[in-house]
């Protein structure tokens, strides 16, 4: 075997396994939203996600890929539906890899959209939206920019989908945090807002880590292969911004409220993770140091200002995917080095490095283009969804928990079912 | 005849003519405690009663400095040591705290009330717990060691905590590492002023964007205050006339340039809270409503506190 054949094995190894450490992400949304949210609704929040990620993966099998990847226009690809290419790999990756890579950035994306759902949602609204924003919504952002769509044309980076993955997401999120309104109790009637604090800073701690170590697959594996080692170079800017990010975020909410928060220190670190994934193969390390501090201290701003704006998002979507997302793209048009720009053909170095607003313009457009297709798509169906069957659960269930009204059993059955113990008691007694 | 709930009437009809001062208000609220006391004494049923007692109350009742609303914090001490005396102070007590409770100064969470066998003892007793504490030094009794240094009589012989508290000054002269322990005991205040100068408001809840009078700016005063008082014998009970001794101290002139108009001022930012409906409510001031000056203002009595705070600290643990 020649070294040629072996280095397109190595291609195709290397983003399979990039595919098991995003797919293993899931793992890490599943302990960081659970762990944001109250007991109550701890087995629910495990559970939707699992089988979301099922929906989300046969819908775009069936037909999301097709839609991103497949023969078409510059607005949608129309071809390879029901997606079965079994053929080997002929100097590069197999389909079936692409393929397998593809839907994990696909269930992530849908993963996030679902932050902004948490804890009021109805377990049929999950179903439909799942196959509605898998089928309709990411894919087409996809195409514009990976798929070989029209942003794609005007020479956007988005090196791993901060763009194309997080902000979808977050918009979706948006979407859904504006039409389902904030949960009960998270507001007083003179316009103060409570702390509906997660249930376990450890799960979300160990989310962030989940996340963290499946980013290098996220961001590394977007090389698509192995030539020159620049994976590594790819995971280095990876890791110093996701600790810029923590750092910033601890000082910026210590230096605000004198408390170093933890929930807000994780969401720093996944703020550095989410600003770095559009720039990390277009920029140097320092810079990525940068984007990923201004990324920490804007997530803690961000939070603030949706918290004011009585926007209710228990674990910071909107923020940490949304506002940051929108950032780390936008970095690409400061801080993008001619070498990995310019000279390799995919678009133009950054306003510091370029001298010119060519490539932040670019970056710019892409930006309110695909935010504002997410948003606007998602806000119709949700509304219309509301509409039809309502997405929101009613007030008695949202009160005992989305475990026991949606799935009929709670995530933590012991702790759970005392309670409840203890509230029919004291209902008993007054009476 | 009076009753408890005709001192609550008679309280809540005449309350507002007392507002335009801390000290007409701390009046009138004595005023309205002994009433409840008569009032206990009566319903105890036993004439002449059994011993000569003080009631003393404490906390920031006992310096002077209590708000609109205040929760109760009490204490009896009786003259002769015997099982009945101990059982009829008790049955008393327990009878002044739910008068009071019904009168409107809530029960005390941390149970400092004369029901409470802590706080409801004969003058030798008394002596004997004091001594216990101070020498046991653990974390809890130093805060109760410092609440009883607040403790002013209401009813009674004031020489009976005078007696009580030089036992608590005599002990530290000998014992320097009390005033550490209690220093340790109090190090740690909420934070008023952040890193970039801003005044750091509550996050979250009704009183979002307030700042918490209580623990951001009164604690450190009073705590700093009382500790300087311990140590000099200072035996006065208002934060105010503790300052005054102390600052004739050649050693601490400098330290305490500012505090007492800063303190008065606190006191009279306070006295603005009228619309507290709970006693949290008249911790909490709205510090979006403030103008600049007054903003500046407050901003400068909460760094002093810190300040101050830090030195007594410095001072007593070095």
């Amino acid at each position: 075997m020649d070294v040629s054949a072996v280095v397109v094995l190595m291609d195709n190894l290397w983003v399979a396994i990039g595919a098991i450490l995003v797919f293993f992400m899931i793992g890490g949304f599943i302990l960081l939203e659970a762990g944001s949210t109250r007991m109550k609704n701890a087995g629910h929040i495990a559970g939707k996600t699992i089988f979301t990620a099922g929906i989300g993966t046969l819908v775009f099998w069936a037909v999301g890929y097709g839609f991103i990847y497949g023969e078409g226009n510059p607005f949608i690809g129309l071809s390879s539906f029901f997606y079965g290419d079994y053929s080997a790999a002929d100097g590069g990756l197999t389909p079936a890899v692409d393929f397998s890579f593809q839907v994990m950035f696909a269930l992530v994306s849908l993963t996030i959209a679902f932050g902004g759902f948490a804890e009021r949602a109805k377990l049929s609204v999950y179903v439909i939206f799942a196959v509605l924003f898998s089928a309709f919504i990411y894919p087409v952002v996809a195409h514009w920019i990976w798929g070989g769509g029209w942003l794609a044309d005007h020479g956007k980076q988005d090196f791993a989908g901060s763009t194309v993955v997080h902000l979808t997401g977050a918009m979706a999120a948006l979407a859904a945090t504006m039409i389902l309104k904030p949960r009960i109790g998270k507001y007083n009637k003179d316009g103060s807002s409570n702390n509906l604090a997660g249930h376990n800073q450890v799960y979300t701690a160990l989310g962030v880590l989940i996340l963290w170590v499946g980013w290098f697959g996220f961001n590394g594996a977007s090389t698509f292969g192995v030539a020159d080692g620049f994976l590594g170079f790819v995971i280095l800017n990876t890791q110093l911004a996701a600790g810029a990010g923590a750092i910033a975020a601890m000082f910026t909410v210590w230096a605000v409220t004198g408390k170093a928060d933890v929930p807000t220190t994780l969401n720093g670190a996944l703020a550095g993770l989410v600003a770095i994934t559009a720039s990390c193969g277009f920029v140097e390390p320092w810079a990525a140091v940068v984007i990923g501090l201004i990324g920490g201290i804007m997530v803690v701003f961000s939070m603030k200002l949706f918290d004011n704006m009585k926007l209710d998002d228990p674990i910071a979507a909107l923020s940490v995917h949304g506002t940051v997302g929108v950032w780390g793209t936008l970095s690409n048009g400061l801080f993008a080095v001619p070498a990995l720009s310019t000279d390799i053909g995919w678009g133009q170095a950054g306003l510091f490095y370029g001298g010119s607003f060519t490539q932040l313009g670019v970056q710019t457009l892409g930006v309110v283009a695909s935010g504002a297709y997410a948003f606007i798509i998602s806000f119709i169906i949700l509304k219309v969804l509301d509409m039809v069957i309502g997405l929101r659960v009613s007030e008695e269930e949202e009160i005992m928990g989305l475990d026991i009204s949606e799935h009929g059993s709670y995530g933590y059955p012991e702790q759970m079912e005392a309670e409840s113990v203890k509230l029919t008691t004291a209902a008993t007694i007054e009476k | 005849m009076e009753t408890y709930e005709t001192i609550k009437q008679w309280k809540e009809q005449h309350i507002s003519s007392f507002l335009d001062s801390s000290k007409s208000l701390n009046e009138f609220h004595d005023q309205v405690m002994l009433k409840v006391l008569k009032v206990a004494l009566r319903k105890m049923n036993k004439s002449p009663i059994p011993c000569q007692f003080t009631w003393f109350i404490t906390g920031s009742g006992g310096r002077l400095e209590q708000g609109l609303i205040s929760d109760q914090d009490h204490g009896i001490v009786y003259l002769n040591s015997n099982g009945e005396n101990e059982a009829y102070f008790l049955a008393l007590g327990e009878e002044i705290s739910y008068g009071l409770h019904i009168v409107g100064y809530p029960y005390c969470k941390g149970n400092i009330m004369s029901s409470n066998p802590v706080w409801c003892k004969s003058i030798e007793k008394w002596e004997n717990q004091l001594m216990q504490w101070m020498e046991d030094e653990s974390w809890e009794v130093m805060r109760y060691l410092q609440i009883f240094y607040d403790a002013r009589q209401l009813f009674g012989n004031p020489e009976n905590l005078v007696r009580l508290k030089k036992i608590i000054y005599q002990y530290q002269l000998q014992n320097p590492n009390l005033l550490k322990r209690i220093a340790a005991n109090m190090k740690h205040v909420k934070n008023a002023i952040g890193p970039m100068g801003q005044i750091m408001v509550e996050q979250y809840g009704i009183y979002q964007g307030y700042i918490n009078l209580k623990y951001t700016a009164f604690i450190p005063y009073v705590n700093s205050i009382r500790l300087l008082s311990i140590k000099e014998g200072v035996f006065e009970n208002s934060t105010v006339d503790r300052l005054e001794k102390l600052s004739q101290m050649e050693q601490y002139k400098k330290l305490l340039k500012h505090c007492k108009s800063n303190f008065l001022h606190l006191i009279d930012v306070r006295m603005t809270i009228l619309n507290a409906m709970n006693y949290d409510d008249t911790h909490y001031l709205n510090v979006k409503k403030l103008t600049n000056d007054q903003r500046k203002e407050i901003k400068k009595v909460l760094k002093d506190g810190k300040s101050l705070h830090d030195h007594v600290m410095a001072l007593i643990l070095q």
